[in-house]
């Protein structure tokens, strides 16, 4: 069982951008999902994690390894997909993932291709290994992507921004990939899409800002906001008015027409009804609301 | 329409900076060169700023202007696609046209104007020059407006225009920066090869056409142009630079409108993305077992890990287009080279291995180094343009093993294209019969000198890549240190090598002598460099950007990080043995061989004159007898010298000191019996003994010289080329002190001595009508230490080479595994000897008594026949017309080809091998450069070793001149064709015209010649080549037959060109007598056009023609500024029966006395060609008007 434990991390970009404002998390075993929009500090997190950015301030233990001070033993435990994975032009799916592998430290030739050839199998490229893979698809690009971050046995695994621009059904492929490693590691996928931290993760963290502004299971935070969540479908041109009469933490567009949810501890009434809240609404409720009071 | 895009197109680029940026850098060079145009090479005559430097420097910046015009027209045509912007522009209701051409010319204007800056630079510096008292006012000229306005027309305009209609075609069509700088890079190439195509004199109209920026059209047009000339003209609508300009005006005008009627607003042709997506089926069902593997991080895993990336590196440089097309670019490059073929003087070398070599070193230097620029960038920014950087950089690998890698696979790169090159030499010299393949040498030599070069080269570029942490700017940075680095040193004076990022003593490869002396330095410089590489590698190890780190501070931050003790041990044994090897090449360099530098050697130079001129012309004796004892020791390269001299008072006065410079680098000593030093100048080698008894008139004194060159480990840059392993080759003058103050050891560039005080000096005393006091009493040979003396050499070496001195062989014997001879001079000689030792093939031949030898080395026997057949044509016809042969001997000696040139020594004559020993005669049975050369320094034997000029103006006309028309006559009476020989004269007329325009002080009369080449070679054999031709050979033999006698073998007073002039004068007729005067005393040229030429077929069967001409005889100065005078000569005219001007079927010699002339003769035949001077007797500067095709009148 693996400890991934960070304690007060902070980063201060030199324009002064707070990307890390003194993040403490604990991870074990499992998908573990972090939860943020744009620009929240999920990839700062990511790439300190993956010893590929100095922090401020602060420590990030994997077990004993001291990930700042002892990047180098990190890295041998480590499987990264980062948000921009691309590829040389020329090279095949083969050559990429045998070169990752030789890289990671398997050294043994023969053994290397038996591995290569499983993950490419396992991803379900085995046969156009010998293609180049500028010309596969983002989604098979993504599956390269997360057969090199499964090389060599990583007791963590760092997803960043993995189902950004995939179809549907190249999401779930994906998801069933990870699921299928989840149990024995740590993985951690950072997104900003709701929908994949509720179909995967048992655990998770809502960012915005530089620092967490949730941690737990996503039942539980769901479960905060039972009963306090209200929608209604307004008309156009009232949004702003909506938007300073209630703490509006969602609206988006049904039918040509806004419907917006409010967060209130009882009914509003004016119109509204009550709606099972989902991680969406945790989501906007966590960041809107935040934002809302730190401005 | 075109208006608005014109003026939107230059307003948009005013706005931006380029244009003023690349206009400035061209007005600051031109500045430049005008305030250091004397430290920049322009020294002479002509101004710093005369027209015709610039326009030579205007059209010799076609390179730079390319990447000028390259950006204007790449960015007009490209703009509007960077930004997305067509889509919108083309869908308003523009016309094609307007903004086809608005664009295009505009972008033309745009790109003209930053040459002018160099106009610019050139008023400012001709301002301001004289005041920063870099350069005297006196080396500037006026400004000719006109020569701008031309040269702007004629070079800048159509240039731009040309390269410019290209780049154009190629942005609008492929839409790529890329792909239009290889259009720049294509154009260079092929203006490149152009260049090549003048090695002969042959074809120069043809490289002038074929040249796109038209420098070389210009420089076949100006190139007899006086200095005189050259600061009143620059350049004019005419010549072959006129045509030239016109074809690719027309070739960029077809390409423009092509490209043109191509261009569509709608991008029909837009790449519908074919990238083949391939759909991969996701079958879930798959059960899969994992497979096991281990994981370890030992040093093996490092090694496959390096492997593993140096295959990624060079997989993506071999595979990417760019290196395709370089590779092309380069193979062409050099089968271009190939075929031309290795000419001197219309002969074919053999292709032996080092002429092979160093056109393959050639090209593969230059686009290697452009490979090892762009891809040190592309493999650096390769991870992170392929966004795969942070996958890679989160693997545990080490950063060094990819750095390495990436440096191997830059160095594998050039080292598979330097083998395909060696590979394609060799399949060239089998295709050319050559079957000596040396495929070991290649291999050295490219292990010696291309692969270091590549990895040090390939360490800088990854390093700078690196520190920069800008591709472009690294780009630009790398390229700055390839060419500015050795500039600044330059400037700066820096002569060490250690500095000088891969430089090293430089070897030359001779079959002689192989690799040679320099070899042992070359290598330990290679090992200096290479592990200055290996450091500064290990330095962008630290610095390497890992991950996302962003800033300088936090990179210096990261090195701590990068910093493990293993790599801190690295590191400092890499320090360490750099360290060591540096001390190494120090020592040897700079305290084994000291070397000085330029501006110490002045120093010493004026000190040397200030402090001890009034020594100048003291009484001092001369030698008269001379013992040599020689020991060459080969394999040590060391060379000990005893000379044994006696000396005799030949003065009327009794003689207290002995005065001596010595040369330090042959540490001599001197030993003399009652007398002792009263003065010693260690550092100018001067010393003076005082006798303890004064050296009375004709007494004679004993001097003993010990002289040693010792090898001693290695030097910067090798001091003395020809003491090697096999080809020894030192004369007597480095052994031996000079005796008194000599003139010779003085400053002589004119403007340094005005700079440091000194007063002006004449290249050489006036001529004298009648000798005064001492003026004749020296000869230019010995220089006033001896005259004409007995000689003996007692010569050892190794006991597998043959030694050689001049002089009969009198014993040869072996002694401690040695080899010793003993040579003695059959007959008085001038003291100008010669000790040489090689492993020899030695060819005889007995001649009237006279041993004919010719020494070569076994791998070049291919001429020797030629040689001796050359040797015994010359004896044969030297000895019946100007006397007797003094020595049992005529040797000619091979010696390596660190130089190129023959020497004559008494009886004995060396030769370079690079020049005769290699070239191709098989099929040449009539003259050839090789029995012209060995005729000349037979000639020597008379000419020089007979008779020899005292110190003064025309001094070598009666031994250059008369050794070069010694040797036209040995060939004239071989061949016997006026035609042959007209066609190798011609390279003496280029030699005369091409010499004086480049005449640096002032050109002179032949009898005033002051050892100047190109008269003393190039007009002397053409001039009396022509006497010959107008009084007969007879008498011009017979001139120099009683010149001869007189003074053969004569003591001092020595004479002068005027003694000779005294006896030719008989020989000439009155009415030729004006010839003494235009040709030898004064400078006249000629100047002939047939203006018409026609006959008419007359009852008898014959045909009368009528030649129409335009006749004018001009003087030149000694700038060469030239007068009109009036016409009164004899001068040839006749007719061709063929239109290559070969078969002259009549001549004859008519007298022109107006300008405008006819004249009306008869010939048997159909005349096809008429010309005046058809066989080239006298010097005209553009003979291309002196024939034409003869018309008929009915």
């Amino acid at each position: 069982m693996a400890v991934l434990k960070i304690e007060n991390l902070c980063k201060t970009y030199s324009n002064g951008v707070k990307a890390l404002d003194n993040v403490s998390i604990e991870i074990t075993n499992g998908m573990f999902g972090l939860l943020g929009p744009n620009g929240a500090g999920k990839s700062s997190l990511m790439r300190t994690l993956a010893t590929l950015q100095e922090a401020d301030s602060g420590t990030a233990f994997l077990d004993d390894i001291n990930i700042l001070k002892d990047p180098t033993n990190l890295r041998k435990v480590l499987g990264y997909l980062p948000q921009e994975f691309g590829v040389y032009p020329q090279i095949t799916a083969y050559q990429l993932l045998d070169h990752v592998a030789v890289l990671k430290g398997v050294a043994n030739g023969k053994e290397r291709k038996e591995l290569v050839e499983h993950l490419l199998q396992k991803v379900n490229l085995f046969t156009k290994k010998h293609e180049k893979v500028k010309g596969f698809s983002g989604g098979m690009k993504q599956r390269v992507g997360i057969a090199q971050a499964l090389i060599g046995n990583p007791k963590l695994i760092i997803v960043d921004e993995p189902t950004a621009g995939l179809d549907p059904g190249e999401r779930n492929r994906f998801h069933n990939l990870l699921a299928d490693v989840a149990e024995d590691v740590i993985i951690i996928l950072s997104t900003h899409i709701v929908d994949d931290v509720t179909e995967l993760c048992s655990n998770m963290a809502i960012m915005n800002q530089g620092s967490m502004v949730y941690k737990g299971t996503p039942q539980a935070v769901i479960n905060e906001l039972n009963g306090k969540v209200w929608q209604k479908i307004i008309k156009r041109n009232e949004v702003s008015e909506y938007k300073t009469n209630y703490t509006v933490i969602s609206d988006k567009m049904v039918a040509g027409k806004p419907l917006i949810h409010v967060l209130a501890d009882n009914n509003p009434g004016n119109g509204f009804e009550s709606v099972q809240p989902d991680l969406e609404d945790v989501f906007f409720s966590k960041i809107n609301v935040t934002a809302k009071t730190t401005v | 329409m075109f208006k608005e895009f014109f003026i939107k197109e230059l307003g948009s680029a005013l706005m931006r900076p380029m244009i003023y940026i690349f206009t400035l850098l061209m007005a600051l060079a031109g500045a430049l060169m005008v305030i250091f145009g004397e430290d920049i090479g322009s020294t002479g005559n002509v101004h710093v700023n005369s027209p015709h430097t610039i326009s030579s420097l205007i059209a010799g910046l076609s390179m730079i202007s390319l990447l000028i015009s390259t950006a204007f027209f790449n960015n007009a045509a490209l703009r509007d696609y960077k930004y997305n912007f067509n889509e919108i522009l083309f869908s308003t209701p523009i016309k094609k046209n307007g903004y086809y051409f608005g664009r295009f010319f505009g972008a033309l204007l745009l790109s003209t104007v930053p040459l002018c800056g160099i106009y610019i630079g050139f008023l400012i510096g001709a301002e301001i020059g004289p005041l920063t008292g870099q350069i005297e006012a006196d080396r500037i000229g006026p400004f000719f407006f006109e020569n701008f306005i031309n040269s702007y027309l004629l070079f800048i305009l159509p240039n731009m225009f040309f390269s410019g209609a290209i780049i154009f075609a190629i942005a609008t069509k492929w839409k790529n920066t890329i792909i239009s700088f290889l259009g720049t890079i294509v154009i260079v190439v092929a203006s490149s090869i152009a260049g090549t195509l003048t090695s002969d004199i042959d074809n120069e109209t043809i490289a002038g056409l074929t040249d796109i920026f038209g420098a070389k059209a210009f420089s076949i047009d100006s190139k007899y142009f006086t200095p005189n000339d050259k600061n009143e003209i620059g350049v004019t609508f005419s010549g072959i630079l006129l045509m030239n300009r016109i074809l690719w005006s027309i070739m960029g005008a077809i390409i423009m409108l092509l490209s043109y009627l191509s261009f569509e607003f709608i991008s029909k042709n837009q790449k519908v993305k074919k990238e083949k997506t391939v759909k991969g089926e996701f079958n879930e069902t798959t059960i899969l077992t994992n497979p096991t593997f281990s994981i370890n991080f030992s040093a093996s895993t490092s090694i496959t890990q390096f492997f593993s990336f140096f295959k990624l590196n060079f997989l993506s440089i071999t595979r990417s287009n760019l290196f395709k097309i370089l590779f092309v670019i380069c193979a062409v490059m050099l089968t271009v080279n190939l075929w031309g073929g290795f000419d001197y003087m219309g002969l074919k070398s053999y292709p032996v291995t080092y002429k092979m070599m160093e056109t393959v070193n050639g090209i593969a230097a230059f686009f290697v180094l452009i490979i090892l620029v762009f891809f040190s960038g592309e493999l650096v920014w390769r991870d992170r343009d392929s966004h795969i950087n942070e996958v890679i950089d989160a693997t545990p690998h080490s950063s060094i093993y990819s750095l390495i890698a990436k440096t191997l696979s830059l160095v594998g790169v050039g080292t598979i294209l330097n083998l395909f090159f060696i590979g394609a030499a060799i399949i060239y010299q089998l295709l050319h019969g050559y079957t000596k393949l040396e495929i070991g040498v290649y291999l050295q030599d490219f292990i010696y000198s291309a692969f270091p070069m590549y990895i040090i080269w390939s360490c800088v570029f990854v390093f700078i890549q690196i520190l920069i942490n800008n591709k472009y700017l690294g780009y630009f940075i790398s390229i700055l240190v390839v060419f500015l680095l050795d500039i600044i040193f330059l400037i700066l004076e820096i002569e060490t090598n250690m500095l000088s990022i891969g430089a090293g003593t430089s070897y030359t490869y001779s079959d002689m002598n192989g690799f040679g002396s320099g070899l042992l330095g070359n290598n330990w410089f290679n090992l200096y460099w290479i592990l200055f590489g290996a450091l500064i590698l290990s330095i962008s190890g630290l610095i390497w950007v890992r991950g996302t780190t962003f800033g300088f501070k936090n990179r210096i931050k990261s090195i701590k990080k990068h910093l493990t003790p293993k790599y801190t041990l690295g590191l400092v044994v890499i320090s360490i043995l750099w360290m060591a090897t540096a001390s190494f090449v120090y020592y040897n360099t700079k305290i084994l061989n000291s070397y000085e530098s330029n501006d110490q050697r002045e120093a010493d130079q004026i000190r040397y004159e200030k402090e001890l001129k009034k020594y100048e012309g003291i009484p001092q004796p001369k030698i008269i007898s001379a013992k040599y004892m020689i020991d060459i020791y080969p394999t040590k390269q060391n060379f000990l010298a005893k000379s044994g001299l006696i000396l005799e008072n030949q003065t009327d006065q009794p003689i207290d000191s002995l005065h001596f410079i010595t040369d330090e680098s042959w540490n001599m000593k001197l030993h003399l019996k009652n007398a002792k030093i009263v003065f010693e100048d260690k550092e100018l080698g001067y010393v003076i003994y005082q006798l303890d008894k004064a050296l009375k008139p004709s007494e004679k004194m004993i001097l003993i010289v010990e002289a040693a060159a010792i090898t001693k480990g290695f030097q910067n840059q090798l001091t003395n080329q020809f003491l090697v392993e096999n080809g020894t080759f030192i004369n007597n003058f480095e052994i031996l002190p000079s005796i008194g103050y000599s003139d010779s050891y003085e400053l002589d560039d004119k403007q340094k001595r005005k700079k440091n005080g000194l007063p002006e000096k004449d290249r050489m005393p006036k001529l004298e009508k009648t000798c005064s006091s001492n003026s004749c009493s020296k000869n230019y040979l010995s220089n006033g230490t001896s005259d004409w003396i007995n000689v003996e050499t007692y010569i050892s070496t190794s006991s597998d080479q043959i030694a050689i001195a001049p002089g009969s062989l009198i014993k040869e014997w072996k002694k401690d595994d040695r080899n010793y001879y003993h040579y003695k001079v059959d007959h008085v000689s001038q003291n100008f000897f010669n000790f040489m030792s090689a492993r020899y093939e030695v060819a005889r031949k007995k001649w009237n008594g006279i041993d004919i030898e010719i020494y070569y080395d076994k791998a070049h026997a291919y001429n020797v026949d030629k040689m001796i057949d050359a040797v015994e044509k010359s004896l044969k016809y030297y000895t019946e017309n100007f006397g007797p042969y003094y020595h049992k001997q005529a040797r000619i000696l091979e010696f390596p080809r660190y130089s190129t040139f023959a020497q004559a020594f008494p009886g004995t004559m060396p030769y370079s091998e690079s020049f005769g020993f290699i070239t191709n005669l098989e099929n040449e049975s009539d003259n050839n450069v090789i029995d012209a050369v060995i005729a000349h320094e037979m000639a020597h034997q008379w000419w020089a070793h007979q008779v020899v000029g005292a110190t003064m103006q025309g001094a070598t006309m009666f031994s250059e001149s008369f050794a070069e028309y010694s040797s036209l006559m040995v060939m004239k009476n071989k061949v016997k064709d006026d035609m042959k020989m007209k066609n190798f004269l011609k390279y003496d007329y280029d030699r005369y015209l091409t010499g004086r325009a480049f005449e640096q002080q002032k050109e002179l009369p032949l009898y005033e010649v002051e050892n100047q080449q190109y008269i003393h070679y190039g007009k002397g054999s053409v001039i009396l080549y022509a006497l010959q031709d107008y009084i007969g050979e007879e008498k011009v033999n017979n001139a120099m037959k009683s010149f001869l006698e007189e003074y053969r073998y004569a003591k001092p007073p020595y004479p002068t060109s005027l003694d000779f002039l005294r006896h030719l004068e008989t020989q000439v007729p009155d009415s030729l007598n004006y010839l003494i005067t235009d040709w030898f005393k004064e400078i006249t040229l000629y100047d002939y056009r047939l203006i018409d030429a026609n006959y008419s077929k007359k009852s008898n069967g014959k045909y009368e023609v009528t030649m129409n001409i335009e006749a004018y005889k001009l003087k030149a100065d000694t700038l060469g500024k030239e007068t009109n005078v009036d016409v009164n000569d004899w001068a040839d005219i006749g007719v061709y029966a063929d239109n290559d001007e070969e078969n002259l079927m009549f001549y004859k010699r008519v007298k022109f006395d107006q300008e405008k002339m006819n004249f009306t003769f008869e010939v048997d035949s159909l005349p096809v060609k008429a010309a005046i001077d058809p066989r080239r007797i006298l010097i005209e500067r553009n003979i291309k008007d002196n024939a034409k095709t003869v018309t008929e009148v009915k």
